[in-house]
């Protein structure tokens, strides 16, 4: 037991440091992820037909591609291709851009949610197309989006921790917790201190999403 | 873009046993996939029950474990077992592995992977079940105990069959994910298709191991990509298929899912689809 408050106390610096740079990929990722899960979304609900292919191949590809192998490309590949682009840029564009299609996929869920019927009274009443979207669907979407959206930020969290290991891209708190183990071999006691790190993020994500569900429903 | 599609940068793929290497690597993938699944279904289905015991302490100790290991990344697990299994375990599963497993299956290592597997895949497939049978209306089980009908035969024949039909399309879009998720095992060093396309890369170009033709590493990874896309696609095209001639079959409406990540599943199931006006 003392064993454990040890390795805390003495190897803090590394822990901080790691989760703080967890926070931040996940931070600079998630931006990545809305912005072009927004254009993707967007061209998911198009009315022309070969926008919505578009999207849709756009959706197919990233969604069911190993973050790994993505990883592997914008890293080791584009590196091999003589274009060099950052680790921090290759990590929080793999891990965006794979987001992004979750995100779109979101999107055109919750607007789908909204129903065609409230679409076409709008457009029935000479709303044109640009403010049936900015006035009837997307405020009702917004709601029924927050909560799945809550979801892919943890699962961001989660997935975030693939970067540090694997290309050491970053120095996550993964990557901090294995430098860690590898100096003491404590590493039960580490990895136990890493989880709680973990479990901090994504738990404390899991409660604010469920505080902001519960704000907008009784809004309502 | 010329430098993807140039045909130089893909003559690699089909020198050589090039391309039967990286899918014999890709074998692998899928065959830890469907391990993993069955043990990880069974596991989840068993904490689920538990999870729904009427003994609170049994509910709340299933409830944490499912809750904890759920919340942490994989890759972090995979890594963790991979470094605390000591090494008399892992020889005895050396020891003890049959010969006629695939090579993979051999490894030290591979106890650990497939721990780190099912027990992230379980707690996230039990939180699946479980929506799926809170979802459930209450007189469903009422009516099957009004019948005279103990509480596992009225699990076993109306709440199970039903609750876990509904979650068909978010238990798919897990194992989907479980299938990506079995390149995290390469960080323990598992002979699979992430390693197979590191010597494809390594060797291709040697005129003495491999057939002096380049092998570029974007090309190389995107061929990896693309097998699990085709994969991964017929896995969803598939079990949508099921999913529709289930419901013609027995009326039972299952809880939509856009196929999202794990717990987006779990989200949408604990709250009821909105249904177009």
């Amino acid at each position: 037991m003392s064993d454990l408050w040890e390795v805390l106390v003495r190897h803090f610096p590394e822990f901080r440091s790691g989760f703080l740079v967890t926070l931040q990929l996940v931070a600079v990722s998630f931006a990545i992820a809305i912005g072009v899960g927004l254009f993707v979304g967007a061209l998911r609900i198009s009315p022309v037909r070969w926008i919505r292919l578009a999207g849709g191949l756009y959706v197919e590809f990233f969604r069911n591609i190993p973050l790994l192998v993505l990883l592997s490309i914008s890293y080791l590949g584009l590196l091999r291709a003589g274009i060099r682009i950052g680790p921090w840029v290759a990590a929080t564009a793999s891990l965006g851009l794979y987001t992004a299609a979750y995100v779109a996929e979101t999107i055109r869920s919750g607007v789908f949610a909204v129903g065609k019927g409230q679409i076409e009274a709008a457009l029935s009443l000479g709303f044109p197309y640009r403010r049936v979207l900015s006035q009837v669907v997307i405020p009702q979407a917004v709601r029924s989006v927050i909560p799945p959206l809550g979801s892919l930020v943890i699962a961001m969290i989660k997935n975030s921790a693939i970067i540090g290991v694997t290309f050491a891209l970053a120095d996550d708190l993964l990557k901090e917790a294995r430098l860690v183990n590898s100096r003491t071999f404590q590493t039960n006691e580490v990895f136990f201190w890493a989880a709680v790190g973990y479990l901090l993020l994504t738990l404390s994500a899991t409660f604010a999403v469920r505080a902001l569900e519960r704000r907008l429903v009784v809004r309502r | 873009m010329g430098y993807l599609f140039d045909p130089d940068n893909w003559r690699w793929l089909f020198s050589g046993s090039n391309f039967r290497f990286l899918l014999s690597g890709f074998w692998i993938n899928l065959q830890i996939a469907l391990v993993t699944m069955v043990l990880s279904l069974g596991f989840g289905l068993v904490l689920a029950l538990l999870r729904l015991s009427k003994q609170r302490v049994v509910s709340v100790a299933a409830g944490v474990w499912v809750d904890v290991w759920r919340n942490l990344p994989l890759v972090f697990i995979i890594l963790y077992f991979g470094l605390a299994i000591p090494e008399p375990w892992r020889d005895a599963y050396q020891r003890l592995v049959p010969d006629w497993f695939p090579t993979a299956f051999q490894s030290p290592f591979f106890l650990a992977a497939v721990a780190g597997l099912t027990l992230y895949n379980s707690a996230v497939l039990a939180e699946i079940m479980r929506a799926g049978i809170v979802s459930l209306e209450k007189g469903q089980g009422e009516a099957a105990a009004s019948l005279g009908l103990r509480y596992w035969q009225s699990m076993r024949l109306v709440v199970l069959p039903q609750g876990l039909r509904r979650m068909v399309p978010a238990t798919v879009s897990q194992l989907i994910t479980l299938n990506k998720d079995t390149t995290l095992v390469f960080i323990l060093g598992i002979q699979e298709v992430m390693r197979h396309a590191r010597i494809v890369m390594a060797t291709s170009d040697s005129p003495f191991v491999g057939t002096g033709v380049e092998a570029p590493a974007l090309q190389v990874f995107l061929a990896v990509g693309i097998m699990f896309v085709i994969v991964n696609l017929a896995l969803s095209r598939l079990s949508r298929r099921l999913e529709i001639r289930e419901r013609r079959r027995t009326g039972v409406e299952t809880v939509r899912v856009a196929g999202l990540e794990d717990q987006l599943a779990v989200a949408e199931a604990t709250v009821p689809p909105v249904e177009p006006r």
